[in-house]
This record gives structure tokens, sequence and C-alpha cells, in this order.
């Protein structure tokens, strides 16, 4: 199913167009065409953004590649291509695209006349040199570097036209390619110091990093020159806003409180109790995008003891009481997964009856494992070690609602005896956990466009870190048939053989019990009422706020 | 004025010393207080509002907020105890040491102690915990260090004042070890004054081990603890206040009580 924002003002818009047609026209709906506005857009304006994600560290996100990364770039960085609401792959800065029929060769055909802020224009030239800084280990790309691992050169066919030379086939290119972390950044800009560009990265975006106070906001300022919006954009030229002021606000309660007294305009991250609340307020809206890519879900380390035993992590699943947390914490707003990837993956395949609720089973399976004896504190050992599972959680990535369902998983599974720690942690120590080992079960969120995310996550070569030192195979998962189910699936461009090998894949992580699905990577946003024009990219979700405009 | 037995301060001091033993019954023996245990889950009776059968609600995990809150009483006192306890014994050395050392000992340790005011005391627990790590025993020691020189300066002057009063003038006439002087003259004068910094200093320091809780740097969820309570609760003030107004009521009880109580010893001890 397409990423389809589901916005309250509109139903209402729908519910009582008939007698109220024109009444409504201050109830803009918040799409991707501002159909039902009969107000001409304002132009001019600021617009102040609280994100609850980590301020990033670099704002090039070429550089790690994290999705407080990706949330920001999106506003002054472009992409070669886009997805639309259907899933289809369409122009950006790309406008046409071919592949060889051995699927080994892609030409890409540029935007004419576009221009990086700086000036320098953008060519094939421009798009080499972006591959190159990816895959440029010193660059420490994670994401970007992991999504053209098949990328083996670039070629320059003309000004205008690129072509990539693959090692394999890859069916997942076009998605990857719709990704910020894989935006087109001026060569030029490039050229500076890392510390530079991560200041002041140069693209052809509707906005312009002006300024960045670290620990406190982003300035964006529109771009004047700007005349490349992607295919389903709403207007041509540049963006109605003169001004966003990107702020970071990390406690919820606080972001929630500047959002209702109207210091800020949109917020990101909202908690499961605010979006309800928001629901019954009249000056604020939800903007629901829930991000592609894999689930939200805890992976077990099948690395090392304990969970380097399968029954273990069974029992571990059977022992954790997940749904009932769910209801009451997300209050309805998150519905229970069961899959390794987002509900809004067409290839996503479920098995609820994999994960239900069984102590009794969870039980049998920890006697069947060696963990026979209890000690004074009711947790199981095994040759004197206590049945231990280390649990870094980053309270930059986990809400708090979040926290709390991890904390009823540490309390459910403590009754077959399991001994789960949870350590809250800010996100470089959550990465540096993960980095030494140091964790039997986490949480990690991973965006990627498209079920690829399943090799980049599930693949034994993934255990080894990308240039960034971040591993994406957070449950250690080494099966040789199934690194090679992955690799044909991200081979073949028929439909039927590609999804049958993704179930085929998906079903071997599920049933192995490698993860404890949760439910889809949330990703509400509020925002007031007056903020018109507002959509999530269907790529990776992020907001864009180049057709957005201030009904004030 | 001290002695003024009007029926306010009585009332005041009858509640306050009633919230005080309360609190010790919680510390001592929570489970006769309050049954419950504090870390059992009812997913599906989260967020409940304060009630005949809860009476302070349940948290966002069907914790019974009123057995937390009972059962918090333990390691907030036994922090707030235990730091002013550190603080104590190093104020008392740093104290001594100033006050009856030689001239050029006293001259170090006040030019320290003043460097350290320089601090402010949450800063220097804060200090303390980035390079030792979070967690219980190093917040106890950390807010324990930061009040330390607080108290250092008070016995200081206590100490000389006592050193030079005509008493222990006459002790030194009379021939009585430096040592027995200490112990059979200055020591028990002093110890009124600490005596009451000690009860002043408990209210002092919840509140302090409460805020580095708060911060995340103390007890860890779902420990019942006062100020992790506080924080996990804070998320949801707009939709259960109870999870922040209980917790926040205890704190503010057991600090108010036991600096009450401190100001009436104290009053007591300067009017004798």
């Amino acid at each position: 199913m397409p990423v389809r924002p589901v916005i309250r003002s509109t139903i209402i818009a729908f519910a009582t167009a008939g007698a109220l047609a024109l009444s409504l026209a201050a109830c803009t709906p918040q799409s991707s065409t501002g159909a039902g506005s009969s107000d001409s857009p304002v132009r001019g304006g600021t617009l102040t953004y609280a994100s609850g994600d980590a301020e990033p560290t670099c704002l090039d996100p070429h550089v790690g590649g994290n999705y407080p990364q990706a949330l920001v770039a999106t506003q002054y960085l472009e992409e070669l291509v886009s997805k639309n609401t259907k899933g289809q792959i369409i122009p950006w800065l790309a406008t046409k695209w071919t592949e060889s029929k051995d699927g080994l060769s892609w030409d890409f055909t540029l935007r004419d006349g576009v221009k990086f802020t700086d000036g320098t224009p953008l060519d094939a030239a421009a798009v080499k040199a972006n591959v190159a800084h990816i895959q440029d280990p010193a660059t420490g790309s994670s994401t970007g570097y992991l999504a053209l691992g098949k990328v083996a050169s670039t070629e320059i066919v003309s000004p205008r036209v690129i072509r990539f030379t693959l090692s394999q086939p890859d069916s997942a290119l076009l998605e990857s390619l719709t990704q910020p972390w894989l935006a087109i950044e001026s060569p030029a800009a490039l050229k500076r110091s890392k510390d530079v560009n991560c200041a002041h990265p140069v693209g052809t975006g509707p906005f312009i990093v002006k300024q960045w106070k670290k620990q406190d906001s982003i300035t964006l300022v529109r771009n004047a020159g700007y005349t490349s919006p992607p295919a389903d954009a709403a207007h041509h030229g540049p963006a109605y806003l003169s001004k966003i002021v990107w702020r970071f606000i990390p406690d919820s309660a606080t972001r929630y409180a500047a959002l209702k007294a109207g210091e800020v305009d949109v917020i990101d991250n909202a908690q499961p109790d605010t979006i309800v609340a928001a629901h019954k307020t009249k000056s604020l809206t939800e903007l629901n995008a829930p991000r592609p890519g894999a689930s939200n879900r805890i992976e077990l380390n099948s690395g090392k003891a304990p969970f380097n035993d399968e029954k273990v992590r069974e029992a571990f699943i059977r022992a954790a009481d997940v749904n009932d947390g769910i209801k009451t914490l997300f209050f309805g707003t998150a519905k229970r997964s069961y899959s390794a990837l987002s509900s809004v993956e067409p290839l996503g395949y479920s098995e609820p009856g994999l994960f239900g609720y069984e102590p009794k089973k969870a039980n049998e399976l920890l006697d069947a494992a060696g963990y026979t004896t209890r000690d004074a504190d009711g947790y199981r050992t095994k040759d004197g070690t206590r049945l231990t599972v280390v649990f870094p959680v980053s309270t930059n990535q986990s809400i708090p609602a979040e926290q709390s369902l991890f904390e009823q998983i540490q309390a459910t599974t403590k009754k077959v005896g399991f001994d789960v720690k949870l350590e809250p942690m800010d996100l470089s120590s959550w990465y540096a956990a993960l980095a030494k080992n140091d964790y039997d079960a986490v949480s990690a969120p991973y965006t990627k466009v498209g079920p690829d995310v399943l090799r980049i996550l599930y693949d034994s070569a993934s255990i080894t870190p990308a240039p960034s030192g971040y591993f994406a195979n957070l449950a250690q998962v080494d099966i040789p048939s199934l690194d090679a189910t992955l690799e044909k699936a991200a081979q073949v461009s028929d439909v039927a053989e590609r999804s049958a090998l993704y179930e085929t894949a998906q079903k071997t992580i599920l049933e192995g019990y490698y993860i404890l699905p949760l439910y889809d990577q949330q990703n509400h946003y509020l925002l007031r009422n007056d903020v018109v024009g507002l959509r999530a990219l269907p790529s990776v979700s992020t907001p864009l706020f180049y057709d957005t405009w201030l009904d004030r | 004025m001290r002695r003024a037995a009007s029926a306010g301060p009585r009332v005041a001091l009858v509640v306050c010393a009633l919230v005080v033993l309360w609190l010790l019954a919680c510390a001592v023996a929570p489970g006769l207080v309050a049954p419950g245990d504090p870390l059992a889950i009812h997913p599906l009776q989260g967020f409940e509002p304060p009630s005949l059968a809860h009476w302070f609600g349940t948290d966002e995990s069907g914790r019974d907020v009123f057995t937390r809150v009972v059962h918090g009483a333990g390691p907030s006192l036994l922090i707030g105890v235990a730091a002013t306890a550190i603080g104590i014994v190093l104020g008392v050395a740093l104290g001594t040491l100033a006050g009856l050392g030689p001239r050029w000992l006293d001259f170090g340790t006040s030019r320290l102690l003043e460097v350290l005011f320089a601090f402010p005391g949450l800063l220097l627990a804060l200090l303390f915990i980035v390079i030792y790590g979070p967690g219980i025993t190093t917040s106890t020691v950390a807010v324990g260090l930061a009040t330390a020189p607080g108290y250092a300066r008070i016995v200081r002057s206590q100490m000389l004042a006592v050193r030079g009063a005509p008493y222990i003038e006459a002790e030194v006439v009379l021939g009585r070890p430096p040592l027995w002087r200490f112990r059979r003259s200055i020591l028990p004068n002093v110890a009124g004054t600490l005596f009451v910094l000690v009860t002043l200093g408990v209210g002092q320091s919840i509140v302090w081990a409460s805020s580095l809780s708060y911060l995340g740097l103390g007890a860890k969820p779902p420990t019942a603890e006062w100020g992790a309570m506080l924080s996990a609760g804070r998320t949801y003030i707009d939709s259960a206040w109870w999870l922040t107004f209980f917790p926040g009521l205890v704190i503010v009880a057991s600090a108010a009580a036991a600096t009450v109580l401190g100001r009436t010893i104290q009053g007591r001890v300067r009017g004798s």
C-alpha cells in the first residue's frame, strides 16, 4: 500500500463538502496536490519546525546516513528520482532512465538547466563526483554506501547522460536512488573539507542552509533560483516560505506544548497521547506517514550467548507480552506488526502465529536449552551464568511509549527467568555499544525504500561494519541460504519471482526467531491548522516544505 | 520570639513529624504500608486516574503509583541520608583541619573550599557523574561531594568560635592534651550545630538526588524512585497529571518536613 497521509481535516472536508463547499475554504487538506484549496498560496513567512530526533552531527546525509539527516536534508538536497504515492518511480533530477537488457548498465538523462545553489551546473560529472563521494571510505557513509554496493563504476556518456555500471543486476537501484542519503550535492562543494561540507552542504533544493547554531537550530532560507521540483509537486518555481527555522526540542512534552502555544508550527515524533489530544484540538492536525523499509522490531543478537541458541530466542519471544502494552501505550495510534517489513511495503510477509504470548512454552524451551536452575532473584542460570539480556535503548530513537513497552517486556520475560538489562543512552553512546558488540537485544530503526532492506539487515555481509563503523545486521543472522535468496531477489526483475524470493527470506528470518516485530516505524507529524500544503515524500516519508505556505 | 507558643507552628511541627514518621515507616517496611509489588505491570490497566482501587492512579504500564511512591521512599531517603552522611563526614574533616590546624593549613583549606564554592553544587555533582557514570551509587556520592564544601565552611567557623572560648583557654592552662580537648570539649559543642545541619541537609539531598534521577543520571527506570517516576511521568503531563503530581508531592513534603524539623531543632539548640 502506498504512503497515504490520512488527515482529519481532509475527512471533515469530504464529509461536509456537499453542503458547505465554500465555507470550508480555510480548512485546506494537507495533500500533495493542494486540491480543495480555493485560496491562493501566500508567499513569504517563516515556518518553525521542532524535531524530536537527534540533532545531526553532519548535515550532509552522505556522511553516516540516518533519519535525522534525511529529515532536514529533504529541504535543501534532491535525488535523481522520486516515488509517487502509487509506489511508481518518477523523474526528479533525472528526467528519464534506461536499463540495459542484462541489467548491468543504467543510463540516466539529467534535467536541463539545473544549477546548484553555489552556481555549479548539474551535469553528469556532478553525479559521478557524488557516487565517488559516497563510495569513498574517507566520507564514512553507511546508508548510501550500502545502497550503492553494486555500483562498480560510473561513466560520463555526455554532459547530460551518466551511466552506472553494476557488478550484478540490482532490482532495488531506482528505489535506492529516491532516498535522501543518495542526494546529489554540488561537486565543487564536496571538494571542500568534510567539516565545512557538513556545516553547509550545497544542493539544488528549494531551501539553502544559511546557518547552523549547534544545539539550537538550523536556519534555512528560500532558494530564489529554484527550478527542479519533483514530478509530483503541486507548483513550479521557488518555494512559498521564505525561511524555515529547524529547531531541536528532544523532550516530547515540551515539543507538544510549544506547538500548542503556537511557538512552533510543525513537530515530528509526536507522542501517542498527544496525537489523541491533538485530534481533539481544533488548531492542530496530524500527518501520519509510516516509514518504509523495516518494521520496528527487537533484534536478538544471534552472534553470541545467550541468543546464539534458537531455543532461547524463541523463549524470549514467547515470554514477551507485547500486544496489551501496545494497546495501552499507543492509544490506538500503532498497529501490532508480525513482519520484518513495514506495512507500506507491498512485499511484507506476516506470520502472527510465531509471536503469541506463551510463557509455558517459553519455560519448556529454556529448560531444554539448559537454563534449568534459578538464582536467589528468580533469574534462570546455566553453569552459574545468569540468563542476562543486555538491551541498550537509544533515547533519541525510542519514544517514551516505546521505552515503556520495553520495560513491560522486561517485566513479562522476567517471569520465565530472563534478566533484561535496559540501558537508556544517547545516540552516540548507543552506536558505540553496538560497535563493541555489547548488546544482546536492540531496537534499531532502519529506513530504506523497498524490500531490499532485508539484504541490508540480514545478509551476513552486513555483520561487517560499513566505513562509518555501523553494521546493519544487528541480529547477526548468518545463513548462507538466506544470503543466496536475498542476493537473487535483488537481481531478478520478474515481479512474481521476486516476491516469492522475498517471502522465503522473510520466513527464514521470522521462523528462526531472530526478531520480535512490534509495529511500523512510527512517523507522526503534528502541525498547526494554518500550515497548508505539507506532505511527506513517499520515498522515506520525510516532510517536504516546498509546496507549504502559511495561511495567516 | 522563638518561645511564642502559638498554635500554628505547633500544628505544622506535628504534621511534619507525622510526615517524617510515615516516610520512615515506608522506608523501613514498605510492604506493610503498601503490600503490592511496585514493579508488577498490568498493561491493560494503564493510565487509570486516582480511584479507590488505585489511590494515586496507575502509570503507563498499569503499575500502582501509590505502591511505587511508598516503595520509592526507601531508595530516595537512603540516597538523601547517605549523601548527607558523606557530605558531613567530609565537611567535618575539612572544617576541623581548617578550624583547628595551623594557620597555613587553614589558609590552604579555605582557598580550596572557595574554589569548590565557585562551582554550583549540582554542576559539581554532574561533573562527577560524567566521569564515573550514572547510577544510584555515583549519584549518592556526587551529591555528598557537592554538599561537602558548605558543611566544611560552617564547621570551620564553629571550630574557630569554640576554639577561642574561655573554657578552652582554661583547659589549655590546665594542660589538657589537644586530642582530649577536641574530644571532650570542642566536638560536643559543635555537635548540636552538626545535628541541625544533618536534618536540614537530608531534605536538600533528597531534592538533589531526585533531580539527578529526573535527569536520567540516578536510579534507572523502572526502579521505584521519586525522581525517576517524575521523569517517566513528565511525558504524560498533558494527559495523566497523577503520574507527576504524587511523586512531586512526596518530594516536596519530605524535603519540607525535614527542613521544618531541622529549623525547630536549630531554634531549640540556640535557645538552650
